[in-house]
């Protein structure tokens, strides 16, 4: 059972859901994402669940967090849920960021509600040599953001589209700045797929390993439906699922649309 | 009426009392070529993986029948994405037939079918009449296998399924040629994209079909106003869900007293409710689709729910209310 203890909006349109659960049926990684139906109980819309990554997580407190942008029905009707209400969850689902960089030079890089995923990563990999580039649309898209990643004295770097922060422009554009002058041994990102696509060419060319998580729109989020394929650059051409072999895949693993 | 029949007929049910078995009997008029099914529920193909997907969630050997994702001769990548695109009550899937193949899946789907105790029918879908043959004569013989399920209904494939299941001669040519090379049971999926659905599936039953399966989806599409352009990278898709239900039900309900063959009705079901209004249209056994990929165990609560209705409506054999709406 899972219940709302928070849903609350801490940027223009963005929220925080706080759930408390009772069990898991196993303990989430960085990464992965929990499948939530936001209709009310008994109701047929929408009709599919709603794939959240996670945010943060704390299994003294039994406490999940999710942060997601009000974009269609479904974000909209969950915005509406208050404290209390008990939702239907299926997760953790899909495969996690792997954790073994933590001693390297790593880079984050995230843009837009790819964010989110980001932070709970960066709270596992407990490096101080990490560094977060991150960009919205504007500052106050950022605040929640920024005052999170400060609580973990990581270098932080932050960027927007419309106005100046460090620079005006995206989350890449910020990196690329800085990739000249510190290459690290590792990058992971999470965001619009042009960017993704962006950070994985600049990365491969410069010989740095890293990965990158997926949006892809879901059906079913347990691999049955097979309406997240992505295509890859395997030999076999065999498509991998977003649910389930992604939503995080290694740099060049899967075919991004520039 | 002797005192002790009387006695007998005023005792209430309880669960332990009650039969749910269907069976789904074959064309060839041998016992043992029938379908047995433990409860009507069978799952849709394509919504149930190859099973050890649903595993996680609960024993699937627990339904009656389940249905793999649709083969075809040649390994499949299947269509661009977005593939899914969600309407009220539903949701629009071209998916495009991604599989790896019947050679594949001969090598490493159906040895993991082996584990499992329920009949296991493999959905086959073909781009031409010699497709359809060519899988059946590959699947024929097949100890894990109880049959096939020949897809004649395939919108999202350019050339093939659909445009076959439009045209009643086309369903006897195809049906008639797989029945001569397939000894095992033979269900055919029919379109709702038809004038008349009750000429293909006469056509089918004519052709030697063991039950016909209706429906598969319809044909359908969504556009993205903000884009501008048709949402689905591949403009048209199938629409499924509780959204086709009445349209499924009406169609079970046309063929019931036409056909001899038995039905498996399928569209929407998404509780023991509408398991029920299936067979009472005159479906034999009912298909679980879409309600997997929303709630991965929804068939064991199907069933707890089908056995909640005999329950409070005294029904000891649920085969009995088969076409009873009629």
């Amino acid at each position: 059972m899972f219940k709302i203890i928070a849903n609350n909006e801490v940027g223009p349109g963005i929220f925080q859901l706080v759930l408390n659960y009772d069990q898991l049926p196993q303990k989430p990684e960085p990464g992965q994402f929990f499948n939530i139906k936001v209709s009310h109980p008994g109701s047929d819309d929408p009709l599919l669940r709603r794939p959240f990554s996670i945010f943060d997580f704390d299994a003294a407190e039994k406490k999940i967090e999710f942060i997601y942008r009000v974009v269609g029905k479904g974000t909209k009707i969950l915005s509406k849920l208050e404290k209390e209400t008990e939702l239907d969850v299926l997760g953790p689902l899909g495969t996690p960021f792997s954790l073994n960089q933590y001693k390297r030079n790593v880079h984050l890089i995230g843009g837009g509600m790819g964010i989110a995923p980001l932070y709970y990563l960066a709270k596992k990999l407990k490096s101080s040599k990490q560094k977060v580039y991150l960009g919205a649309a504007n500052q106050a898209e950022l605040n929640f953001f920024e005052e999170k990643f400060k609580e973990l004295g990581v270098e932080l770097h932050l960027a927007a589209m419309e106005e100046k922060l460090e620079i005006k422009g995206s989350a890449l554009v910020l990196w690329l700045n800085y990739l000249k002058k510190n290459t690290p041994d590792y990058v992971y990102t999470c965001g619009p797929e042009k960017m993704l696509a962006a950070v994985e060419k600049e990365a491969l060319k410069n010989n740095i390993g890293g990965q990158l998580s997926v949006e892809k729109r879901m059906g079913c989020g347990i691999g049955v439906c097979l309406s997240c394929s992505c295509e890859t650059r395997e030999e076999d051409q065999k498509n991998k699922r977003a649910c389930v072999e992604g939503p995080v895949f290694e740099l060049g693993e899967v075919i991004l649309s520039a | 009426m002797p005192k002790k029949q009387m006695k007998k007929k005023k005792k209430k049910l309880s669960k332990s009392d009650l039969d749910l078995s269907v069976i789904m009997k074959s064309q060839q008029k041998a016992e043992n070529k029938n379908l047995n099914l433990k409860n009507p529920l069978i799952t849709a193909s394509g919504t149930c993986g190859n099973g050890k997907e649903l595993a996680d969630f609960y024993d699937i050997n627990q339904l009656g029948a389940f249905t793999t994702k649709g083969i075809t001769v040649e390994a499949q990548s299947g269509n661009k994405t977005p593939r899914i695109a969600e309407t009220s009550a539903g949701i629009i899937n071209s998916i495009g037939l991604e599989n790896p193949g019947v050679e594949n899946f001969i090598r490493e789907v159906l040895p993991e079918t082996k584990e499992y105790t329920l009949p296991i029918l493999a959905n086959i879908s073909g781009y031409s009449e010699q497709d359809f043959i060519s899988l059946a004569e590959k699947l024929e013989g097949r100890e894990e296998l109880a049959g096939i399920e020949v897809n004649l209904s395939c919108p999202n494939i350019k050339g093939g399924g659909m445009v076959f299941g439009t045209d009643p001669e086309k369903v006897f040519e195809i049906t008639k040629k797989v029945r001569e090379v397939y000894s095992g049971y033979i269900i055919v999926k029919l379109t709702p994209n038809i004038t008349d659905i009750t000429e293909t599936a006469l056509a089918a039953e004519e052709a030697g079909a063991d039950a016909a399966a209706m429906i598969n989806t319809l044909s359908a599409m969504k556009i993205d106003i903000d884009r501008q352009k048709p949402l689905l990278a591949n403009t048209f898709g199938g629409l499924s869900g509780p959204a086709v239900k009445p349209v499924a039900v009406k169609m079970v309900y046309d063929c019931y007293k036409k056909l001899n063959i038995p039905i498996l009705g399928l569209g929407g079901v998404r509780s023991g409710a509408d398991v029920i209004e299936f067979m009472l249209a005159g479906a034999t056994s009912v298909g679980i689709g879409t309600i997997n990929m929303i709630e991965p165990a929804a068939g064991l609560r199907i069933i707890k729910e089908i056995e909640n209705y005999m329950l409070k409506h005294q029904i000891q054999k649920l085969s009995s209310i088969i076409g009873a709406a009629h």
